[in-house]
């Protein structure tokens, strides 16, 4: 009995698992799984990975900033020799003692998506092979501007904030002050962080509602966010008359942007990092110069 | 005769000692990377912490208790030891400051349980919100990063090469082991979980005991605080959301009865590192990290199921 239940168990783990192969792989580490913005980053390594013909794994903590068990990830796959890594660091500061043992172990580091601090990241005398991303704090102002735009140069903002000490987060909110602070007629009345999430940014936009009715637009530094928002206002019955603008352009935003209930978003086009990911691995891993950053264009998405 | 007798007493820790041999030779059939000196180091290291904060809750689950609050205090314990680093403070002084509020926090668990006769669940829950909240309040909401090298020894630093981590980790097994098997604070903390009543009417301080219990789990939460921050070089508000789980749950395969008055403190460190060589061989694997909670938690189960139906066979 006792055998028959541990072999079930052994049975279990098997499911699901591939045998590990030898060939050197490249490993896609990022924030979450559970997030679409990272699952069409995942797409576009996938593909790319198919095409050059090389063996990616993709691995993600449960959590999008569980940065502990991010570090635990790369320190198994510097155990799995992999050729390289392509990282969403889930903290600008914290992947950095992950980023010295992958230093160490002769594996490169192409950062995606989010930076790592470069004077921390110096001062550890750690390296990365590049950055692919794009210009948040240009996404940020891009979305200010659209707001200033459609209000006239006159109105009531609010802003929901992701988690604060996230580079990513943290440049979009700069590049919104950038260019609201550009248009004296527009007040920002609450600026509040959701924690990027989708129920969150509904309470937080609901509770902002109840102190300012009187608002016209709001921002949020992600689509997740700026969707929980966009059912607030539409449980409030206020949705012809607030705009709303996200970040990131996941299908979701997308659907509701086609739909008229959300007025823009910004595209950061992750299937496209996910794809210059694996190639630029490949280059790297070739021998080849790759340069220290790689942009990855952003665009307004509206109707 | 001798070996019945050795099975009897350590069995339940036995079978979890098989469990996780079975399971290594698995993933060394399924990995070739799995099975290296440098790889157990790396489990070693990444196991330490929630082998940490799951001594302390062997303790309380053994006094039929049990703690939700340990990740927050964790952080909180971290963000204010990070800030009296960053302020410059010697690195003792911070270490002791991280481990008094620790203590702290947990003694306030204590008193609510054994002088507020709060449900234990109830009185870390409320706490669970009051640390996090803190910990937010206290740092702004902000990590707390960058230390001297001094301090991050403490994660990266080497003894014999072993990671210090480890030996913390073994120090913490081998005190814990001794604190339970032979001082009155370990007796009485199984006293209290197996008939609270009755240990109470022998005379025992119960309040007393029940409130060191908790200040143990509290004070233990910081040690892993510091550990981690240590490692990776800051020190978070969120940090440790989810570890009361994984503490549970490494008690939980260890053997300790969730009902109180049974458990071994090794069967937990066997349990810790059931759940750090599965994830650690489910990485090697490239299994998506979907899969890798729905097999611990199969392992859980099935973990608790094996023991019981031990029991019955047994008894």
């Amino acid at each position: 009995m006792k055998k028959a239940i541990l072999s079930l168990a052994l049975l279990g783990l098997c499911i699901g698992c591939s045998q590990d192969k030898s060939a050197p792989a490249v490993a896609l580490v990022m924030k979450t799984l559970n997030n679409p913005f990272f699952m069409d980053m995942q797409l576009g390594a996938e593909e790319a990975a198919q095409r050059l013909q090389l063996p990616l794994i993709v691995q993600a903590a449960e959590r999008e900033l569980d940065v502990e068990k991010q570090m635990q990830i790369i320190e198994n796959l510097i155990q799995r020799k992999v050729a390289a890594i392509c990282l969403t660091p889930a903290g600008s500061r914290e992947v950095i003692p992950a980023i010295l043992k992958a230093n160490r172990a002769g594996i490169p580091v192409l950062i995606l998506d989010t930076r790592v601090d470069s004077t921390a990241l110096a001062e550890a005398g750690g390296k990365v092979a590049t950055f692919i991303g794009s210009d948040n704090f240009d996404g940020g102002r891009i979305a200010g501007e659209r707001i200033i735009e459609k209000l006239g140069g006159i109105g009531r903002v609010a802003i929901l904030e992701g988690i604060p000490g996230h580079e990513t987060g943290d440049s979009r909110l700069r590049g919104f002050h950038a260019a609201i602070d550009k248009a004296p007629g527009i007040r920002i009345v609450a600026s509040q962080t959701a924690n990027w999430e989708r129920d969150q940014g509904y309470n937080v936009f609901q509770n902002i509602l109840q102190s300012h009715p009187d608002v016209q637009a709001v921002f949020g530094c992600n689509d997740m966010m700026a969707l929980g928002a966009v059912e607030a206002i539409a449980a409030a019955g206020r949705s012809a008359d607030i705009l709303v603008i996200g970040f990131d352009a996941i299908t979701d935003a997308r659907e509701a942007i086609a739909a008229g209930r959300m007025e823009a978003s910004i595209a950061q086009n992750p299937r496209e990092m996910g794809r210059l990911a694996i190639e630029n691995a490949a280059r790297f891993m070739r021998g080849e110069q790759i340069p220290a950053y790689i942009p990855v264009p952003i665009e307004l998405v509206r109707k | 005769m001798r070996v019945k007798s050795l099975f009897l007493q350590h069995g339940r820790q036995l079978t979890t000692l098989f469990v996780l041999i079975l399971l290594s030779a698995a993933l060394w059939a399924l990995s070739p990377h799995f099975m290296s000196l440098s790889n157990w180091l790396n489990i070693a290291q990444q196991t330490a912490i929630n082998a940490i904060i799951a001594a302390g809750m062997t303790f309380v689950i053994i006094s039929a208790g049990i703690d939700l609050s340990v990740g927050s205090i964790l952080a909180l314990s971290g963000v204010v030891m990070a800030s009296a680093l960053q302020a410059g403070a010697p690195v003792p002084l911070a270490l002791l400051l991280c481990l008094v509020v620790g203590a702290l926090c947990g003694s306030a668990n204590g008193l609510l349980i054994a002088r507020g006769k709060l449900p234990p669940f109830i009185a870390t829950l409320g706490m669970m919100s009051v640390a996090r909240g803190a910990a937010l309040i206290f740092s702004d909401g902000r990590p707390v990063s960058g230390f001297a090298p001094g301090f991050r020894a403490i994660a990266n630093g080497e003894f014999l090469a072993i990671p210090l981590p480890v030996w913390i980790m073994a120090a913490v097994y081998l005190i814990a082991h001794l604190v339970l098997s032979r001082t009155r604070l370990g007796r009485y903390t199984y006293a209290i979980g197996g008939n609270e009543e009755a240990t109470l009417l022998s005379g025992v301080n119960v309040k007393l005991h029940k409130t060191l219990v908790y200040s143990l789990a509290g004070l233990l939460s910081a040690l892993a605080a510091i550990l981690l921050t240590a490692r990776l070089n800051s020190a978070q508000p969120i940090a440790g959301m989810n570890y009361e789980l994984d503490a549970i749950a490494a008690t939980v395969i260890g053997g300790t009865s969730l009902l109180g008055g049974e458990g071994q403190i090794f069967g937990t460190l066997i349990g810790a590192f059931i759940m750090g060589v599965l994830r650690n061989g489910l990485n090697l694997l490239g299994v998506s990290s979907f899969v890798q909670q729905t097999v611990i938690g199969a392992v859980i189960i099935v973990a608790v199921l094996l023991d019981m139906m031990m029991k019955k066979r047994r008894s």
